[in-house]
């Protein structure tokens, strides 16, 4: 074997080793470590940058086709029972080694122009290296249980992330609900990892996944029990990948900085769920019911996320709601099979969709000179407009990002995602009409999203405009106000939101700026992948395909499948093509022409208008259901203990004891009590014994 | 050999206590000579204890190590008799290392500094006393001297309900300790001859009965220490009042005295009871786990909601324990060191935030982290490990008692999926609680104790000890059998001990007796199915 494989550990481990040079450089001597910020910076660039170089050698090698290589070593041992660890490089892990070091080595350029004037810079620096060793941790992982543990640590480094900006109350709930979202998530993966080493005696994923067939197949455990295992493992995806019903952490976990959303939040961590069910495929493809949940919970998810994602102004928010919905076409791909389309859509989505991330940090760092460094004005679509004459390089990267997620050809997303929908509607045509609908749909909100962004008016200077976005917050502060009236008490209010900006000073005055280079350059090198890299996959010669299938599948290239195939996939292309059109289209219409008036037609379907803008109330609901219910019961032990539990044991004569006048009565005698007791109590044992 | 020459356990008991005696002596004015002296018997003991076990200790021996017996009430057949195994020796370690860095965490007491260094050598030496005793009288007396110093040291040095909180204290243990001793003489006198002789009260026969009689007084002992719900309400009061050095030593070493205990004498002496207590146990375990975590996210004062953290965790411990598996022993053992250690640091950073802003009541506190980034970050490191974040021992122990429990063949799928999901249902309240506390002391808006005032981050000598505690948590997480290793064969041969007596248990099937054992909701046919016992 090649003496590449074998130093592959040195992957994860290069970051790792960034992230504690610069840790504890920050820990022992702070202030000169911040004082260094570049020199840190680069260290840890350039690690991940070594460390990107030999992902892409070992994914040179496995395209040569090359034996995947595993790697283990004893781990835990209590007497018969061992666990490994190690690392497995096989066409997958090599694939999202490649995704996960490129996305975020392009990241971690561009922080630098990004947090160039925040005084955290050295420790995101920090943070992202450790997230970075823990991502690849997980795609190496050779067993379920390393997966569980990068899963969880890569969840911490999402939380201490979000909740960077520590003095924002806002990031302070966002980092809580983003880790608690996501042990929801873990816990059924832990259960679902239990059951199967109780079914299987294993925690390797083939092994698992043979064994658990068998038994199923000869009766020992019952197939709804197999199911459920499944599902329980799911679970954990569902919470990584934000898929309804755990869904809720994502649009919150925009609270961090914007590379930690693109690289995070969009491109590499929330792809981890589908990572794993990829992982996990022989295990689920041999359950169909448990198939049939993950596609449509992928299905659902796609369009739950699209319906949200049309009424946000928050540029951010608006990506998050999509990211949620593209995540939903990759399970929903797992669900019905199609898992080369899945992992196609994950690795096409991971560039467009960094791109666009870091395009919407891009105008909102332009933004921030205009408006100030107010969250809510700077990343407010409707104080933005005609951005483009501002900052070109981004608005024509945003625009590539934009018809990539949209299905246009040639563009990345439609190959993935016509792929995607083919496969669907081969296997159920009720989720191929969600998905093909959601297409249209997501063509509408990211050409709005683009329109209202970049093209038309600046309308940063309106205050109309400012008074609607203040007037909003308020409410959601929970100070209800009738629609444009005063109240005096706004005014009271006003000077304590005026949020503490960590720079100290207000550039108002100034016009929105293109970002520096460091920013435009990375978004620019995604624009390449984000144009081009879907060829690798198309019909024609699905050369992806042919490296990525599911194990033990067979791949069959649809140019040999013959010609029937092929004008399949016309049809197919052609009405997605065709449903995106119609989005884009009404999308001109209503935000570039300004031909239809968006808020009449809400207020024609004043029902579903404030479903999707108000996000399903699915966070309302959970808020009473769970946060505030967990909280009365936890009052309620509490309530019990104090009350119940400490007043009958304290009882039986403690009570009074504790309050004096029989502590006095025992502390004469106490020797002699105490002598007493155990005397009888002896004597009543041995008696006891005795007797029978 | 100088091994069995030398009385290693012996000196590492008595080196604090003879030096406790000469602190009246020492000539000390602005009470500075003292703590140095104090910290240096801590040390001095603690290289002592590593050296020898470095040194003696063959981590392949299942059985007693380093023992030595010395007749000391010969007309009472007593002895003075240590010895060490796989389950006491991390304990020791453990001990020897909190206890040290307590003393150094108790750097700034002002109030009668003598006195303090005196008790905490005192308790120094009885803890070890009790993880080595091989005699039950040695064992009981070692139990109890251990409490007065810990009883003056709430009720001196605690806060504001410090005399209810030790009194509480005092009488939960003093009152269960009486179960140790009617059990231990009990134990002694049943049979053919009389012995106090841990090992040979092992080796005796016992009538069922007398067993689980003998079983449940020894739990309720125990149960109170470790504590096992309901007889954990003196801890949240003797947690919360205690000061610093205090609490680390009551969360880190006194809580795995019950633990230890437990082991010790209910799964190795009376093994056939433990078959017929451990779906109680199991059933303990979830109420303490989800029950803790519960009333800790209830709590509004920093340092009860970590008391409440502790009852928590320790119910991974009486899980473990339950598990009847090699792997599960192994966690429970695991997850004591592991909570000794984190616990240890929570609390004394506790301390650290409270010697700061002087109030506890997370109401007041918040937007810590820009005034103190140095306490943040080892506060966030502590939680993270004690809401069990891989790569760090908590999880190691909380994931092996899970596994022990999965794959123990000893309960029927029902109960052990009933079990493993409830108890699991600690996972996802264990961080709602942690992180809670985290925003509510240090994210957000400066709170109302501590707005505009100048907080100093940790010194040195605070990071220091926290970094003492945060090391070994990260060192067993990343590689767990560093520590597992050491006493690996004494877990496997606990888990078969306990399980040779299954189907002895099993094939007996006492209906007369099954009542006493079987937890109410397991409704299921036959006696042996009522253990859930599948063989």
């Amino acid at each position: 074997m090649e003496p590449i494989y074998q130093y592959a550990w040195l992957i994860p481990v290069l970051p790792l080793a960034g992230a504690m040079i610069v840790g504890l450089g920050l820990v022992s001597f702070n202030k000169d470590t911040n004082r260094l910020r570049q020199a840190n910076s680069i260290l840890i660039v350039s690690l991940l940058g070594a460390a990107m170089t030999f992902s892409f050698a070992l994914f040179w090698s496995q395209l040569q086709g090359h034996e995947p290589y595993t790697r283990l070593f004893e781990w835990a041992s209590a007497g018969d029972f061992h666990l490994s660890m190690g690392y497995v490089v096989d066409p997958l892990a090599s694939l999202m080694l490649v995704i996960v070091t490129t996305v975020a080595f392009l990241v971690m350029i561009y922080t630098d122009g990004y947090m160039a004037h925040d005084p955290g810079y050295v420790r995101f620096y920090a943070y992202l290296s450790l997230f970075s060793s823990s991502m690849l941790g997980l795609v190496i992982s050779p067993n379920l249980v390393q997966v569980y543990i990068f899963w969880e640590l890569v969840g911490m480094c999402s939380y201490l992330l979000i909740g960077f900006w520590f003095n924002r109350k806002a990031a302070a709930d966002a980092c809580q609900k983003a880790f608690v979202t996501n042990r929801v998530g873990d816990f059924g993966l832990l259960l679902g990892i239990l059951g199967l080493y109780w079914a299987t005696r294993s925690f390797d994923f083939e092994v698992v996944a043979t064994r658990l067939q068998d038994l199923v197949a000869s009766g020992a455990i019952p197939g709804a029990l197999a199911a459920l295992f499944a599902i329980l493992v799911f679970l954990g995806p569902v919470a990584k990948s934000a898929q309804f019903p755990l869904h809720v952490w994502l649009p919150d976990a925009m609270e961090g900085p914007t590379p930690i959303s693109a690289l995070i939040h969009a491109a590499t961590m929330v792809a981890a769920g589908v990572f794993l069910i990829a992982r996990m495929f022989p295990m689920f493809e041999a359950i169909p019911s448990a198939m049939t949940v993950i596609s449509w919970t992928g299905a659902f998810t796609a369009f739950l996320g699209a319906s949200i994602a049309i009424t946000q102004n928050d540029i951010k928010k608006g990506l998050a709601y999509s990211t949620m919905s593209q995540l939903g076409y990759m399970v929903m791909a797992m669900g019905v099979g199609a898992y080369s389309a899945g992992l196609f859509h994950l690795m096409t989505h991971a560039f467009f969709k960094a791109m666009l991330f870091l395009g919407s940090g891009s105008v909102i760092h332009g933004m921030e000179s205009a408006v100030g460094h107010d969250a809510a004005y700077a990343q407010d679509m409707r104080m933005m407009g005609g951005l483009r004459k501002y900052m070109p390089l981004t608005a024509f990267t945003f625009l590539v990002g934009t018809l990539a997620i949209s299905g246009i050809p040639p563009f990345a997303g439609f190959w993935s995602k016509d792929e995607i929908l083919g496969a669907t509607f081969a296997a159920n045509p009720v989720l191929w009409i969600i998905g093909y609908l959601t297409a249209g749909i997501t063509a509408f909100y990211m050409f709005r999203m683009y329109f209202m962004t970049f093209e038309g008016k600046f309308r940063g200077n309106d205050t109309a405009v400012k008074q609607t976005i203040r007037n909003e917050q308020l409410q959601s502060m929970g100070l209800a106000f009738g629609p444009g009236a005063m109240d005096p008490r706004e005014l009271t209010i006003e000077p304590t939101h005026e949020e503490e900006s960590a720079y100290g000073e207000d550039h108002s005055s100034h016009d929105p700026h293109e970002s520096p280079l460091s920013m435009t350059l990375p978004l620019l090198i995604l624009a390449v992948p984000s144009t081009l890299i879907g060829l690798v996959g198309t019909p024609f010669h699905n050369y992806f395909e042919a490296f990525i299938h599911a194990p033990g599948e067979t791949v069959q290239l649809a140019a040999e499948a013959g010609q029937e195939t092929l004008s399949e996939f016309y049809v197919m292309a052609g009405s997605s093509v065709g449903i995106s059109l119609i989005g884009i289209s009404i999308a001109i219409l209503m935000y570039l022409q300004q031909k239809i008036d968006p808020s009449a037609i809400a207020a024609k379907i004043p029902f579903f208008y404030r479903l999707s803008k108000n996000k399903w109330y699915i966070d309302e609901i959970y808020d009473e259901l769970f946060v505030k219910g967990s909280r009365r019961l936890a009052r309620q032990v509490l309530e019990v203990d104090s009350k119940v539990v400490d007043g009958v044991v304290n009882l039986a004569g403690l009570a009074t004891l504790l309050t004096g006048e029989g502590l006095k009565y025992l502390e004469n005698g106490r020797a002699q009590f105490y002598a007493l007791i155990i005397f009888v109590a002896v004597l009543g044992l041995v008696i006891f014994s005795g007797v029978t | 050999m100088m091994s069995t020459q030398f009385p290693w356990l012996t000196t590492i008991i008595l080196l604090p206590l003879a030096a406790s005696l000469f602190i009246p002596v020492i000539p000390d004015k602005q009470g500075k000579t003292v703590r140095w002296y104090a910290l240096s018997v801590g040390l001095a003991d603690l290289v002592l204890m590593v050296y020898a076990f470095w040194k003696h200790y063959d981590f392949q021996n299942p059985g007693f190590q380093l023992a030595e017996s010395y007749a000391w009430m010969p007309q009472i057949a007593i002895n003075w008799s240590l010895a060490i195994d796989g389950i006491s020796m991390p304990l020791v370690v453990l001990t020897g290392l909190v206890t040290t860095l307590s003393i150094l965490a108790g750097w700034k007491v002002t109030e009668k500094p003598r006195l303090f260094y005196f008790l905490m050598l005192v308790m120094y030496s009885a803890q070890i006393g009790v993880f080595c005793a091989q005699d039950m009288i040695q064992f009981f007396l070692m139990w109890e001297i251990e409490l007065v110093p810990v009883y003056i040291l709430i009720a001196i040095w605690g806060g504001p309900k410090r005399l209810y909180a030790a009194t509480k204290f005092i009488l939960y243990t003093a009152i269960s300790s009486i179960f140790i001793l009617v059990a231990a003489l009990a134990m002694a006198f049943s049979g053919d001859h009389v012995t106090f002789n841990m090992t040979e009260l092992g080796l005796k026969e016992y009538s069922l009965t007398f067993e689980l009689l003998a079983y449940a007084g020894l739990l309720i002992a125990f149960g109170v220490k470790l504590p096992i719900f309901p007889f954990h309400t003196w801890l949240p009061d003797a947690h919360g009042e205690a000061s610093a050095p205090v609490s680390m030593i009551l969360a880190g070493v006194l809580l795995k005295m019950g633990g230890y205990a437990l082991i010790r004498m209910n799964m190795e002496m009376l093994p056939n009871a433990h078959v017929f207590f451990a779906p109680v146990l199991a059933i303990l375990g979830i109420v303490n786990i989800v029950y803790g975590a519960l009333a800790s996210f209830a709590q509004r004062n920093l340092k009860r909601r970590m008391a409440y953290s502790s009852i928590s965790h320790m119910g991974f411990v009486i899980l473990g324990l339950a598990s009847f598996t090699e792997i599960g022993t192994s966690g429970a053992v695991l997850q004591m060191v592991s909570h000794g250690l984190i616990a240890a640091a929570l609390f004394f950073l506790a301390g650290v935030t409270y010697d700061r802003t002087h109030t506890l009541d997370l109401d007041e506190l918040g937007g810590l982290a820009k005034k103190m980034p140095m306490v943040f970050a080892l506060f966030t490191v502590g939680s993270m490990a004690s809401l069990a974040l891989p790569g760090m021992s908590g999880f190691v122990g909380e994931l092996a008692v899970f596994l022990g429990f999965t794959t123990s063949d000893a309960y029927n799928p029902t109960f052990k999926a009933v079990v493993v999901l409830l108890s699991a249902v600690g996972l996802i309240v264990t961080p709602i609680y942690l992180l809670s506390m985290l925003r509510e002391v240090f994210y957000g808006q400066e709170g109302k104790a501590v707005a505009g005032e100048f907080l100093l981050d940790a010194k040195p000598r605070e990071s220091f000890i926290a970094a003492c505690l945060l090391v070994p948590i990260i060192a067993i997480g990343l590689y767990p059998k560093l520590i597992t290793q050491t006493y690996d064969v004494k877990t496997v041969q606990i888990a078969a001990h306990v399980r040779n007596s299954i189907p002895l248990v099993a094939g007996k099937s006492p209906d007369d007796l099954a009542h006493f054992s079987v937890a109410p909701n397991l409704s299921i046919s036959s006696p042996s199915r009522l253990l859930g016992i599948v063989k």
